[in-house]
């Protein structure tokens, strides 16, 4: 049988997720003998082909501009998309900032901070991603068909979740696996 | 009341009429998820986790309120049940703040709880992102209404439990708030602090700012004691990590307080600021200096064994130190903050079928908060009335038909005469008026407090006494965690040729002593104590029940005399 072909990418996230999927421990080798990690953000290749993979996992909230395009692009390429984590499921501890005005969020930032020199002023190069006035969750964006959440979620979890469909199974979250914090 | 036949899940069972669905499922051992129930108060309804199926029933209805007749027939656990349920969750979780990474509550909450169990794995609805404010403005707890889900519980808490109904709504639907009075910060209401509120939030929409982030429901673990700050003696569960006592909070199933205790007992222990005694320490020409335990205890058995001594004893004392004390130590023995009641009290249960109350000459609201929630309970639920007779503070003032001074007391005989239950509140300095009522007014009865926790306990361990300067030279106090000494026993001390002091806390002992023994505090001690009613309690804080306690200090100095 074919190797299942999995694409990752973050957005606004902290790379928890990452590590807790990497606390799958020795069982990553088990688990790339049946995946094909075609890219991820702490490799060389950061984008899903354009042909196409069978899984791709979102980890993060949507925050602006660049993200919403990474969302779109992996939902693009993607047959099944997994949100992992409660930034991606929920949009997370990201939306602290949908309490306050955007404008008041980056002053704060960039302005206001005590740390900043006297003077600076809130970047806006073109080249940098705009900010969404509210920070979303993926499945405000484009279609999720998986939700992981936690923060992180426990690497059981994401175990559970890859071997399932590995499996031919629709995961469904339940007791020590289904956690939000 | 007849019973009625129900069936729930297919299980037949029988339970009186008037029962609601909820509690005969629960009768049958049938669980029905629930967030703004609560055991101990009213149920409203307000959060819809619980809506059931029932046959011949057009929707779904809540099994809180919904009351069984014969022949009921409930499913608990359908499709539509369990969907109506996710709905109702996915719509609390859409409403305010709900992020469980960031919570304090998160591993306690039974909102997340429920959406555990129902495994809700995502939000299906926008989030309204509210602006809403936080109130920090008591001293001991916070009111965050971001993490509010309206359930109601504290608002029904503080009316039926403690009937002080300072908390209220304001505005409609999602926009509904908790609030003050008449919308006041929480701070500067009526609110009296004794946190029932606090342990009855399903969220953590109120922070205890002690113990917040200290331990969630699986880290901690939560050890049965009595508190022992006044004579009720009310029964609590010390939250404990790590053995240390993060939280304290009520039984529910402790006589005489049901899950009540007040902020002397609740917040003031965890919060004591005083500068703690954490050694022996004796004190020479050139100041205090700390000491071995051994050489304390010698210096101080050495003045015991020669002086004219008296023992003084707090009734934050433990029975097993006052029977250490009582049958091993020289002199006289006395009580610190006076003698037991004359009166044979009635229990604090009776003060649930009053009718009428009279206070006299104690400041119940102060010196007794749990026995002032009975009153106040009374008075707003059921129509009893309140006297307040002499001097009783002001803080009843809301509750009351009617001040009178002591020498008006022949007016009121008339009244308390017509009543069905009265009941006479006092403590020491209203004995001899109430005594005097219930001369005239035959089978009234009569809750006569002592006036301290363990007054009871000392006087059965044989120390009767109140203290009063007997011309002692040399004085052993036994102190705990006692705030208030008597000016005359400090006075008295200063002249003495010898003073030492077995206390949690320093001051004001370091001015008159020449010796200070460390003790635990009282939720941080073990032993017994028997409160007004003549009860046992036990104070067990466990892993605290160190060698060096109250009464084991006691014992070794006792071998030494």
């Amino acid at each position: 049988m074919a190797k299942v072909s999995v694409c990752m990418n973050w957005l606004d996230a902290c790379a928890g997720c990452e590590m807790s999927f990497l606390d799958i421990d020795e069982r990553i080798v088990e688990l790339l003998k049946h995946v094909d990690l075609l890219s991820t953000p702490i490799t060389d290749l950061k984008h899903p082909p354009v042909g196409g993979c069978d899984v791709g996992i979102l980890s993060g909230a949507v925050s602006d501009s660049h993200q919403e395009e990474v969302a779109l692009e992996m939902r693009e390429r993607c047959k099944i998309l997994i949100a992992l984590g409660d930034c991606a499921v929920t949009g997370g501890i990201c939306t602290m900032r949908n309490f306050f005005p955007l404008q008041s969020v980056l002053n704060r930032a960039y302005v206001e901070s005590e740390s900043n020199a006297p003077g600076q002023k809130v970047p806006n190069a073109p080249e940098i991603a705009k900010l969404h006035q509210q920070v979303k969750a993926v499945d405000q964006i484009v279609k999720v068909d998986i939700y992981l959440p936690g923060c992180p979620p426990p690497a059981d979890a994401i175990w559970y979740v890859l071997t399932e469909l590995l499996a031919g199974r629709t995961p469904v979250l339940t007791d020590k696996v289904l956690t939000y914090d | 009341m007849a019973n009625v036949n129900v069936v729930i899940n297919g299980i037949a069972g029988s339970v009186p009429a008037g029962t609601t669905v909820l509690e005969a499922a629960r009768q049958l051992h049938v669980d029905i998820p629930t967030l703004c129930d609560h055991p101990a108060i009213q149920p409203i309804g307000a959060c819809r986790m619980c809506l059931v199926e029932i046959e011949k029933q057009r929707t779904l209805q809540p099994a809180c309120t919904f009351p069984v007749s014969e022949g009921i027939v409930v499913k608990t656990d359908t499709p539509a049940t369990m969907n109506a349920r996710r709905f109702v969750l996915q719509l609390l979780f859409s409403e305010r703040n709900h992020f469980c990474m960031f919570c304090q509550m998160s591993g306690s909450c039974e909102l997340q709880t429920q959406a555990y169990k129902h495994g809700l794995d995502s939000w299906r609805y926008d989030r309204a992102f509210p602006v809403l404010p936080l109130d920090a403005t008591r001293q001991y707890f916070i009111m965050d209404h971001n993490r509010c889900i309206l359930c109601r519980r504290c608002i029904r808490a503080c009316d039926q439990l403690v009937g002080n109904a300072t908390l209220g709504l304001k505005h409609r639907g999602a926009n509904t708030m908790i609030i003050a009075d008449m919308d006041v910060p929480f701070g500067e209401s009526s609110c009296i602090s004794c946190g029932t509120c606090l342990q009855v939030c399903p969220t953590g929409a109120l922070i205890d700012r002690a113990s917040a982030y200290l331990g969630a429901t699986a880290e901690v673990k939560r050890v049965k004691s009595t508190c022992t700050h006044c004579s009720i003696g009310c029964g609590t569960e010390l939250v404990m990590r790590d053995d240390r006592v993060i939280r304290i909070e009520g039984d529910w199933t402790a006589e005489p307080n049901h899950g009540l205790i007040c902020e002397m007992g609740r917040f003031q222990p965890l919060n004591d600021k005083r500068a703690p005694v954490t050694k022996p320490m004796v004190k020479e020409a050139d100041g205090w200096h700390e000491t071995s335990l051994q050489a304390a205890l010698e210096r101080v058995a050495t003045n015991l064994k020669t002086g004219k001594v008296t023992t003084v004893v707090s009734g934050l004392a433990t029975n097993e130190a006052a029977q250490i004390i009582a049958k091993r130590f020289p002199g006289a023995k006395q009580l610190m903050e006076g003698q037991a009641p004359a009166v044979t009290s009635s229990p604090l249960k009776d003060m649930d079928a009053a009718d009428l109350f009279i206070v006299v000459n104690t400041d119940v609201a102060h010196e007794y908060p749990v026995a002032s929630f009975a009153i106040k309970r009374s008075v707003h639920l059921r129509g009893a009335r309140l006297y307040l007779v002499g001097d009783t503070g002001d803080s009843m003032q809301p509750w009351t038909s009617r001040s009178i001074q002591e020498a008006q007391i022949d007016a009121l005989l008339p009244i308390i005469e017509g009543a069905q239950n009265p009941v006479i509140i006092c403590g020491k300095k209203g004995e001899a008026l109430a005594m005097k009522i219930a001369k005239v007014v035959t089978g009234i009865k009569i809750v006569d407090l002592a006036p301290a926790g363990n007054t009871m306990g000392l006087v059965q361990a044989g120390i009767r006494q109140q203290f009063s300067a007997n011309g002692f030279d040399t004085c052993y106090i036994l102190a705990a965690e006692a705030q208030d000494a008597p000016q005359e026993l400090l006075e008295a001390c200063a002249q003495a040729k010898f003073t030492a002091v077995q206390a949690s806390y320093k001051q004001p002992w370091m001015d008159i002593a020449q010796v200070i023994l460390p003790t635990p505090v009282s939720h941080l001690k073990c032993g017994t104590f028997v409160n007004f009613e003549g009860k046992t309690g036990v104070v067990n804080a466990a892993a605290a029940c160190n060698a060096n306690g109250e009464a084991q200090v006691l014992e070794q100095l006792a071998n030494l005399l």
